[in-house]
């Protein structure tokens, strides 16, 4: 897959891989909520606080892993990789949403729902 | 009632470099020993109408982004993902020189790590370019949200915080901000608390940005050197000099006490043997037209360390090559020096570095410490005609290949600070 010219291309995603860069413009192009799905995998890995074994391509398992027990992530980089996605997505989100995701699924499932909210109709 | 511990003499045993003349001591010392200058041309905000040509660049990093995923170091240096994410600029820097000023010293990071006698004593003037970043971005969201390590990253405490997380620093931890004073602050107030017993070893790091944000606003102050010229850009004490010439790096030095230093049969390259400092009194960012707050700084350093000014070998003079301060140092020193008859050889290093502003006090500290340690004193390449406020002072053009045995570092920051060490050979 080559990567994919602005508009959709920010600079937050710039060290990011092609296919991660991509799959952000494909969604906010179409509005197709599945490529959303990647770039939070990629934003979970990066936003580990230390070096980790998360594997790049979707799995069931991956879904399951817990981001503090299995990943390591600390109150910080939790508020990180929220933060990240609000500036990507350009939404906020809550203290309250933040609370009740545990796991990297979780997460997904929340991004797309809030997504969906958002870009409901994409332009 | 317990009586306090002895005082004890006070060593540096280790130093760490990421400097525009060199990023490791082999390199500094060479470049101080040739006069190689490190200033390379630069172009702020696109911009190439700005007054400002050149800067003492700091070479293999790459940090001018806001964004860390950006940024590049050497590979030597492994700074891990819950660092870096808190970070500034020139907190890369920072962290970089003090690994390599451990390491010099002969610690592991697992050496100081919760040693309740090893303290942090940094000197920073925060993030301008991150702390922009953050706010402007703030305005824009109108507060809605924000990088939740803007603080952390950005604020002048930056370095403190950081460095003392990532080394598990759990004797003291401060930072000092006193502009150009700062770094020399930072290490005056290590020596005062080994003195007093409180603690065995301080890590001193000073850290400066060279970017937009941290530079341009001294053009508006009328600061800075027009030049074009690495070999002349950058002058103190010539009757031409036209200003500062920006400079960003960092430089930690490990200070202990002696006793701890004998205990780990470690070779300290000098003994921090006195500090004075004092205040102006007089303006918010010129010095004192005739220097007086330095030469009470200076004649309080040598009080402190017990030695008389015809002890003075070498003087490493603040000289940043600004008309005023030049001027001002240049009497200060004649008052303490050739007044009753001494002449050091003076110089100023910033000819070949630029001025790094936080970081001064520490990275001329360190030069000090490697020429009393390798038996060199700096000269001042890029002196052709010297100003007539230098009448006397002996202000050579090329490094003397001699040893000196006790050296003057003098440093002076915004609204009147002046700091003075005094180093001795062992």
């Amino acid at each position: 897959m080559t990567p994919t010219p602005a508009p959709f291309d920010p600079p937050q995603l710039s060290r990011f891989p092609a296919e991660v860069r991509a799959a952000y413009h494909q969604f906010r192009a179409t509005g197709d909520a599945t490529a959303v799905q990647l770039v939070v995998l990629s934003a979970v890995r990066e936003h580990c606080p230390r070096k980790t074994t998360l594997a790049a391509e979707d799995s069931a398992a991956t879904a399951g892993l817990r981001l503090v027990e299995d990943l390591a992530y600390d109150s910080l980089a939790i508020a990180e990789l929220v933060f990240f996605l609000e500036d990507l997505f350009e939404v906020s989100i809550s203290n309250e949403e933040i609370l009740a995701i545990a796991t990297v699924g979780e997460l997904r499932t929340f991004v797309a729902r809030k997504l969906s909210e958002k870009f409901a109709a994409p332009a | 009632m317990t009586l306090a511990p002895a005082a004890d003499r006070a060593v540096i045993t280790g130093l760490g470099f990421i400097t525009p003349i060199g990023n490791d001591r082999a390199t500094v010392g060479a470049s101080l020993r040739a006069g190689t200058p490190g200033l390379a041309p630069v172009r702020f905000l696109g911009n190439p109408n700005l007054p400002v040509k050149l800067a003492g660049t700091v070479k293999e990093f790459s940090v001018d982004s806001p964004l860390w995923r950006d940024w590049q170091w050497p590979a030597r240096y492994d700074i891990p993902r819950e660092t870096l994410r808190s970070l500034s600029p020139h907190g890369v820097y920072a962290f970089c020189a003090v690994t390599q000023a451990l390491a010099d010293a002969g610690l592991t990071p697992a050496d100081i790590a919760h040693d309740d006698r090893t303290g942090l004593f940094c000197a920073s003037a925060g993030s301008a370019m991150l702390l922009h970043h953050n706010l402007a971005a703030m305005h824009a969201v109108r507060g809605e949200r924000g990088n939740p390590l803007g603080v952390v990253s950005s604020i002048s405490g930056t370095l403190n915080f950081n460095l003392a997380a990532h080394f598990r620093v759990t004797g003291a931890v401060v930072g000092f901000v006193s502009a150009c004073a700062s770094a020399s602050h930072a290490l005056g107030y290590a020596l005062d608390e080994l003195r007093l017993g409180r603690l065995d070893r301080v890590i001193v790091v000073g850290a400066e940005e060279l970017n937009a944000e941290t530079l341009v606003p001294f053009a508006a102050m009328r600061a800075l050197s027009a030049g074009t010229t690495p070999a002349t850009a950058s002058r103190p004490f010539d009757a031409d000099r036209d200003g500062f010439v920006g400079a960003g790096g960092a430089t930690a030095l490990i200070l202990e006490t002696a006793t701890l230093a004998a205990a780990r049969a470690r070779q300290p390259y000098a003994e921090l043997a006195g500090w004075g400092q004092s205040a102006d009194g007089h303006s918010v960012a010129m010095s004192h037209p005739e220097g007086v707050g330095l030469r009470r700084a200076m004649q309080r350093a040598l009080a402190d360390a017990r030695v008389t000014p015809a002890a003075i070998d070498y003087v490493n003079a603040h000289g940043t090559s600004t008309p005023v301060g030049d001027r001002a140092e240049a009497l200060a020193l004649r008052a303490v020096f050739t007044d009753i008859g001494a002449s050091p050889v003076i110089s100023s290093t910033k000819g070949l570095t630029g001025h790094p502003l936080s970081l001064a006090g520490a990275m001329e500290a360190g030069f000090c410490a490697l020429a009393l340690a390798e038996g060199f004193m700096p000269g001042n390449p890029h002196l052709v005609t010297p100003d007539e406020t230098c009448t006397g002072l002996n202000l050579p053009r090329a490094t003397l290949l001699r040893a000196p045995r006790v050296v003057l570092n003098n440093s002076s920051g915004f609204g009147g600070s002046n700091v003075c060490h005094v180093l001795r050979v062992l």
